[in-house]
């Protein structure tokens, strides 16, 4: 029975992981950002893990909203920055635990998310825009407008740790992102993700197609707002303070240039873009001077060479997709695993005499 | 008294100083095939597009099957199963052909009979099926041909299972064979059965067209439309013979 079971888990893990690289890339590199803590316990390096993992999902939750349903929004970091101070608060002052003030966080994001998605969905593109860039804005004027209570510049700080070791925290940062980023990501894949896609592609049609864009918009709003919110809620807890950085324009910028820069609207390129970006950053802080021409640079080369992004530029030199079934192949392979079909680049030979063509190359 | 179908009553819609649809009234019963033609700019599709709820008119009333519907959002109007496509085409141009006629599968009216999950695919299969394109279904929309668009247009209308349906030039881009057999399948749909898991009891039609012979051919009844108004209505017999309509595509021509 169990040894059935083991059988079965492992031919599903090796249909649908090992047979693509992609895939199989990215199980090596989660593999080793989850060991990496045991072998070293240098605080730099859990930081960078922790952190990485924690944007990740603000990211993802980002290419949710903007890249799939096409909703570009300036101002995530409202999202992170509403969640973070009513952590925070609600940890400082009603002393109720991280377990209890994250998710409170996150349902306030939520509500932020209705709060502008309800006014913005009058809106269109530059001008929908715009409007998500001032929230984040006006927010921050209310937090320095009620020091008292949220510590002004300052923000509010002394709240109580995630866990009891920083070890701890990396591991449950780790295992939240990798969740909600599979979460996000299969939440784009369903129909739901198809509907999502649609509404990008031309909301009229979306419409005439019986669909309601006003529902699903918001929908997005408050989903983006979720995940965004569950990532400023755990920072918050995890850096002990909420700031009005949490706020600021370049934390939002941050979360469209780590999407643009791994592939937008494919959530695993989001992932991708805090992975490689955010710890090449962090050790860049041992050069301050040349450090943001270091970004900026290496930002303009990569799309140069990679305008879908990283994470697809990749994909595309690694896997080859199936002309008639359209299913994805290793590049090694001369037969499509699932239709059999020859793979030879730019041409298409049919199926049928599988007991010929029946055998792949590697 | 038997209830209308479909009613349209005293339309009006301007852009700016141009009256497109000018007072605008006509009726359409479940059981018949209306063509509306007129020259270009006569105001044609955007009557259809205030029908679908796409454009707000200035006035008047459209009534589909006792309930008004102007001021109804669009996704509402087709959930109540009205219908249409779009004299331009507008796919999903990224997404492939069978996740366009999903989508409107996924609508509430496109899964009401618990076609569900699994079902949602397969229907949508069936609409490519009828629309003849279900060969093209794993292709994304941008790299169809005109033709095919249009046919992808009405695959995806018609997952929806409506009552009325509205097409805009569906024959364009289509060479004879193809018009002939797309022509068949309308008549078919029109006559309602199942095709597939597609369930029709026969729906009411209104068609646009150019193409004034294949026209013809399928439509029971012809509405005129010219500078936004009403100028004949009447069998295709009638109106091949009616002078006012010679004239206003006589004049059209001539200018
Ligand atoms: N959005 C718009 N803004 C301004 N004017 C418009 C708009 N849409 C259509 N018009 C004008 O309204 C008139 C009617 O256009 P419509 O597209 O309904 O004509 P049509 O009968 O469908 O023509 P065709 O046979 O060429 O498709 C035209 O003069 C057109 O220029
Ligand atoms: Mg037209």
């Amino acid at each position: 029975m169990i040894r059935d079971m083991m059988g079965r888990i492992y031919r599903n893990f090796k249909g649908e992981i090992l047979v693509l690289p992609g895939r199989t890339l990215a199980l090596l590199v989660g593999l080793a950002i989850f060991i990496a803590p045991l072998l070293t316990r240098d605080i730099y390096i859990l930081r960078i893990i922790t952190l990485t993992s924690i944007f990740a999902v603000f990211a993802a939750s980002w290419d949710l909203l903007s890249g799939f349903v096409g909703q570009l929004n300036l101002g995530h970091a409202l999202f992170f920055g509403v969640a973070a101070y009513t952590s925070a608060m609600l940890n400082l002052y009603l002393k109720l635990p991280p377990l209890l003030t994250i998710p409170l966080g996150a349902i306030a994001a939520v509500a932020a998310g209705l709060a502008i998605g309800i006014p913005c969905l009058r809106l269109k593109g530059q001008y929908l825009s715009l409007a998500t860039l001032a929230f984040p804005i006006i927010l921050k004027g209310v937090v320095y407008i009620f020091k008292q209570y949220t510590g002004g510049e300052l923000g509010v700080s002394g709240i109580s740790r995630l866990a009891g070791s920083r070890l701890a925290e990396c591991y449950i940062a780790l295992l939240l992102g990798v969740s909600l980023c599979l979460l996000i990501w299969k939440i784009t894949d369903s129909k739901l993700g198809l509907i999502f896609h649609a509404i990008r592609e031309d909301e009229i049609a979306a419409r005439a197609s019986g669909i309601n864009t006003t529902a699903y918009k918001l929908l997005a709003f408050c989903l983006s707002g979720l995940f965004a919110g569950i990532a400023g809620g755990f920072y918050a807890h995890y850096m002990r303070l909420a700031g009005p950085s949490m706020l600021d324009v370049m934390l939002s910028f941050q979360a469209i240039i780590w999407t643009i820069f791994g592939g937008i609207a494919t959530v695993y390129g989001a992932v991708t873009g805090v992975v490689i970006l955010f710890p090449l950053m962090e050790v860049m802080r041992a050069f301050p001077e040349i450090r943001m021409l270091f970004f900026a640079v290496t930002i303009v080369i990569v799309l140069r060479f990679m305008p879908e992004g990283v994470a697809p530029w990749f994909l595309d030199r690694v896997e080859k997709e199936c002309p008639r079934c359209k299913e994805r192949n290793a590049f090694t392979r001369r037969n499509c695993r699932v239709c059999r079909t020859l793979l030879i680049a730019g041409k298409e030979v049919s199926a049928g005499t599988e007991g010929q063509t029946g055998h792949p190359t590697d | 008294m038997k209830k209308e179908f479909f009613q349209v009553e005293g339309l009006t819609k301007k852009f700016g100083g141009l009256t497109a649809v000018d007072h605008v009234s006509f009726a359409v019963h479940r059981d018949e095939v209306v063509g509306l033609i007129g020259p270009n700019g006569a105001g044609k599709s955007t009557l259809v597009k205030i029908i679908m709820g796409i454009l707000k008119p200035d006035s008047g009333s459209i009534r589909f099957q006792g309930k008004e519907i102007r001021g109804k959002n669009p996704w509402d109007i087709v959930n109540m199963g009205i219908a249409g496509t779009f004299q331009n085409t507008r796919p999903f141009r990224r997404m492939p052909i069978i996740a366009n006629v999903m989508v409107a599968c996924l609508a509430p009216r496109g899964r009401r009979r618990g076609e569900w999950v699994k079902r949602v695919e397969a229907k949508a299969k069936d609409a490519l099926e009828f629309a003849g394109i279900s060969d093209l279904a794993l292709e994304p929309a941008a790299h169809l041909s005109h033709g095919d668009l249009k046919r992808l247009e009405i695959a995806r209308a018609i997952a929806t299972e409506p009552e009325l349906l509205i097409l805009d030039e569906p024959f364009g881009g289509l060479n004879p064979v193809e018009t002939e057999l797309l022509a068949k399948s309308i008549r078919r749909l029109h006559r309602g059965g199942r095709f597939g898991r597609l369930h029709s009891e026969g729906m009411g039609m209104i068609i646009i067209e150019h193409k004034l012979s294949e026209l013809m051919k399928i439509v029971d009844r012809v509405i005129v439309l010219h500078f936004g108004q009403i100028i004949a209505t009447g069998t295709p017999q009638e109106i091949v013979e009616n002078p006012a309509v010679i004239e206003a595509y006589l004049g059209k021509e001539g200018a």
